[in-house]
């Protein structure tokens, strides 16, 4: 065999071998491929895709919350976070020895966040730019920036209460907690195809899942009125340092509210610097005695019972004995209010003369006004823990409960509902839902929700209603709201002074609140508006010279602010007669 | 054609699939490269250009490697393994280059930028085939015939696997050991020779932290998805997805820097992509066409010394598809094998193409009457 110093065959056999070896090899890797291409060809896609679609969260950033007019009293701005991303920080000491003093934060609670094991954490959450630019300029290994957003409030404290604030993630009070789910969009994912550096590939071949977007409220509330209504509310808190001032005023044809505010309130970006009591709004949350304002719930019910006869002359000894209970009326000192008409019992606020009408009602008619005029219960407006009041149901209206009631006394009742009493008393009889968000709409300026005043029920006719404007009236012509008179409008109203319980539930001599609800002009009424000023602790003491004025200086602001045409000239009692 | 006797055409299968799959190769490294390319290079071509330059000097190589004949080479076999030794040395001077990787592996003259391991592989064929098939040799009785060529092969191992490019090494030894096996070394001492092997191969391999992870990363690559886990698991991410028929040509999503070397060893991971089962069964059955070819060329090869180097050369040619199929498909631990005539790589086609060119040539000279599956005369 030439060329062969071993046998051809030998060769042959391992070179088959060989061949044979690589063939089943090669049918190996064909199975393999098989099992990866075939049988687990979805399993593998479905892990590549993950790889290959990026995720971006999109804020789509909280809603903007906004006046009747567009006008911005709650808005977000881009702020950063600052993240570790532990397992790049080299030396935990050096980064949380540098980061302490400008996050102003514990050295040694940055050390410990530093070196958790996980891949990212937050050192400290929506920082002012200036510090995250120092941060910046210390170029730190592992420590980088996250953008998020922060809220923001044009007016500062101004609607503080009623526009509530956001805590790290979510609304925490007020509108925006009321709102939450309108305010907040999902979490934005936009799910984009990428190469593995993370860039967008051109090709858009999935596409994208799109975050739900938040929404934009637009309120009742008018920012001017507010603002008018939060001034003289600092005033009186500056010259009678009352223990708490509210006011609510309501446009009385569809329960829209225009302004509420209370002192002392909050600033929302430093809520936890405050005690949480200034975080309610009180006209909404705080239920109290509402005092002679009360009264004219029970003069609608006569009215509209014909039980009143206003030429009816009344005898006011300065008290009134019922069931064996002597109950004083607030003339007492001085006598009483003599003989009076019934017509001039609400000017002088004559509480044995509404004891005498709330008698003549009857227990249940009574309760039947009280309940039909919203007392009692929550009005339903959109804001977070709303107020019922307590008011006696007919079986427990005894006669002296029938007797206080009638004017005033041994009930409590909110502000919003006293405004919208009073607003039903004076717009026909009709009593609607109160609401502080006028609609609601998208990013893109669609309306999602629009309101539709809420009428709840007609509570009296059109001609008590009348009637009770004209008597309103004489409060403040020729009665006990005379300082509430308006310069160059013509107003009307009903002054109260409640006693308050203290806390073991006695009636304490030396702390009143005093309160106004009434509406004007009188000829075609704009704003319904009440007011309440708690536990006046500098100056005089009494309704006239605290609620009556404040009444008419938001009052007045308000209407010129409105445009609305003044009358000639306020009328004197003179002209009246 | 020429004056010698028992002369006939070369393998025109061997030579058509060949041609075959350096176009697939052209066409895959393109669409494989071409982002990468444009990214790092600022030019889409810059790989397809310069593997297009490679494979045109390869065939030149080809064409001039068949018409020599292949008695020349056992006539230059020492001064081949020489040349070898030299390369390799010099790749460790400041001739050699790492072209920004971390191994030492290439040599730069001039223009052309050398990978010295990559002739080492033909070099110890054709030098242990040479001796080999020395008349005066016995390999039936000496230890001697049998350790000296796997020594100096040993030598060229260490040479290349502390640049390092164990894989490559590991070739270089085995295809050294195989001539050695084929020349009838008796399967005793065969089996003697590989276990002795063995320990210092893995001791050395072991060396090396990386390896032991690719070693335990080829058992779970989703122990490490993000370290040694991630070739495999990228692969198979380019892989599942090609599903049946592929993704299409120029489709692949794998190569979008996912995939590391997607031109180059995971260049089989964009075909199985973009052409799916399909496409890359095609391709396998194309590279079994070629080794069953060069295996035959070998039986019916003239003598001892161009059966081995048909062998040896078809052998390297083989095992080198089937550990990059196998590193794609995670059947075998990654090691840096490319495809040979697919991946991109100029020194791997140049010189696959010399041996191809040299099997053509043992190809014209041979007897039909002793083919591999045939009786043995």
């Amino acid at each position: 065999m030439p060329g062969f110093a071993v046998s051809r065959s030998m060769v042959k056999k391992r070179i088959l071998f060989i061949f044979v070896m690589t063939l089943l090899f090669s049918l190996y890797l064909i199975g393999r491929l098989a099992w990866i291409q075939i049988v687990r060809a979805d399993e593998l896609y479905d892990q590549a895709w993950k790889q290959w679609n990026h995720n971006i969260i999109v804020q789509t950033g909280r809603g903007a919350i906004y006046d009747q007019h567009g006008r911005l009293l709650a808005g977000s701005t881009d702020v950063q976070t600052v993240v570790a991303i532990p397992q790049q920080i080299e030396d935990p000491g050096v980064v949380a020895g540098a980061l302490a003093p400008i996050l102003n934060m514990n050295e040694q609670e940055i050390a410990e966040l530093v070196t958790l094991d996980r891949s990212a954490v937050y050192i400290k959450r929506k920082v002012d730019p200036e510090i995250t630019e120092a941060v910046r300029e210390m170029n730190l290994p592992g420590i980088v920036f996250f953008n998020e957003e922060k809220r923001y409030y044009p007016g500062s404290n101004l609607a503080s209460q009623l526009l509530g604030f956001v805590g790290m993630d979510q609304g925490w009070s007020g509108l925006e907690f009321y709102y939450e789910q309108y305010l907040s969009g999902s979490e934005g994912r936009l799910l984009y195809p990428a190469d593995a550096l993370g860039r967008q590939l051109p090709h858009n071949y999935f596409g994208n899942f799109l975050p739900k977007q938040s929404c934009n409220l637009y309120l009742a509330i008018d920012e001017s009125i507010q603002h008018i209504v939060e001034k003289e509310l600092e005033r009186v808190v500056a010259e009678a340092a009352p223990r708490q001032a509210l006011a609510i005023a309501v446009d009385p044809y569809s329960g829209a509210v225009l302004a509420a505010a209370a002192r002392p309130d909050y600033d929302p970006l430093h809520y936890d610097e405050f005690d949480p009591e200034r975080w309610n709004l009180a006209p909404f949350t705080s239920s109290f005695e509402p005092g002679s304002t009360f009264k004219l719930v029970t003069l609608a019910a006569v009215l509209e019972e014909g039980l009143f006869d206003p030429e009816e002359l009344h005898y006011c000894p300065g008290y009134a004995i019922v069931g064996g209970h002597r109950i004083n009326c607030w003339t007492v000192e001085r006598g009483g209010c003599g003989t009076i008409t019934f017509q001039q019992s609400l000017g002088t606020s004559c509480n044995t003369a509404y004891i005498v009408l709330g008698q003549r009602l009857g227990a249940q008619k009574l309760a039947e006004y009280i309940e039909a005029f919203g007392y009692g219960k929550t009005t339903g407006i959109d804001y977070p823990g709303e107020g019922s009041g307590l008011v006696f149901r007919e079986t427990m209206l005894g006669p002296l409960e029938l007797a206080t009631t009638a004017f005033g006394q041994g009930i409590s009742v909110t502000p919003v509902q006293q405004a919208m009493a009073v607003s039903a008393m004076i717009n026909g009889g009709y009593l609607y839902q109160p609401y502080l968000v006028n609609e609601i709409r998208g990013k893109e300026g669609e309306t999602i929700f629009k309101r539709k005043p809420e009428l709840v029920r007609q509570v009296i006719s059109a001609e008590t209603s009348e009637k009770l404007i004209e008597l309103m009236e004489t409060v403040i012509l020729d009665g006990t709201g005379k300082t509430a008179a308006l310069e160059g409008y013509r107003a009307a109203g009903k002054t109260g002074t409640a006693e308050k319980l203290d806390e073991e539930h006695l009636y304490s001599s030396d702390s009143f609140i005093y309160s106004f609800v009434g509406f004007a002009p009188v000829d075609d009424p704009r704003v319904v508006l009440y007011v309440a000023v708690d536990g006046i602790t500098l100056g005089p003491r009494y309704g006239s010279a605290t609620s009556a004025p404040l009444f008419k200086r938001i009052m007045e602001d308000t209407l010129n602010y409105l445009q609305v045409t003044p009358t000639a000239l306020t009328m004197t009692k003179e002209e009246l007669n | 054609m020429t004056a010698r006797p028992n002369c006939h055409e070369a393998d025109s299968v061997l030579l058509l699939t060949t041609v075959l799959l350096l176009a697939v190769g052209l066409v895959m490294v393109f669409s494989a490269s071409f982002v990468v390319a444009a990214e790092s290079m600022g030019d889409p071509y810059y790989f397809l250009k310069r593997q297009a330059l490679w494979t045109a000097i390869g065939l030149v190589g080809l064409f001039i490697f068949s018409k020599i004949n292949y008695l020349v080479l056992k006539r230059f076999s020492l001064f081949i393994l020489f040349l070898n030794f030299i390369l390799l040395g010099l790749v460790f001077t400041p001739l050699g280059t790492a072209l920004g990787t971390e191994a030492q592996r290439w040599l730069v003259l001039g223009p052309v930028v050398l990978q010295p391991s990559e002739f080492s592989k033909l070099a110890f064929i054709i030098f242990t085939s040479a001796y080999m098939s020395s008349r005066s040799l016995n390999v039936r009785h000496t230890w001697t015939a049998t350790i000296l060529p796997l020594a100096i092969a040993f030598v060229a191992f260490l040479l290349i696997q502390i640049q390092p490019d164990m894989g490559t090494a590991l070739v270089v030894l085995a295809g050294a050991f195989l001539v050695v096996f084929c020349a009838g070394v008796p399967v005793f001492k065969a089996a003697c020779l590989s276990l002795i092997s063995i320990p210092p191969v893995a001791w050395l391999t072991l060396q090396e932290e990386y390896r032991v992870q690719r070693l335990f990363t080829f058992f779970d690559p989703w122990a490490d998805p993000t370290g040694s886990g991630y070739q495999i698991i990228q692969s198979l991410y380019a892989l599942g997805p090609g599903h049946i028929f592929g993704s299409g040509l120029g489709q692949g999503r794998q190569k979008l820097f996912y995939l590391p070397e997607p031109h180059n060893d995971f260049i089989f991971a964009v075909i199985g992509e973009e052409l799916g089962f399909i496409g890359a069964v095609t391709i396998i059955l194309l590279y079994l066409l070629m080794i069953w070819r060069g295996y035959q060329i070998a039986a019916k090869a003239p003598n001892l010394f161009s059966s081995l180097l048909a062998t040896g050369i078809t052998f390297i040619f083989g095992l080198q598809t089937l550990i990059n199929i196998g590193v794609v498909t995670a059947s075998v631990p990654v090691t840096g094998i490319n495809l040979p005539l697919i991946s991109a790589g100029g020194s791997s086609v140049f010189f696959t193409l010399i041996s191809i060119g040299i099997l053509l040539n043992i190809s014209r000279y041979t007897r039909e009457e002793s083919s591999l599956m045939g009786r043995a005369s």
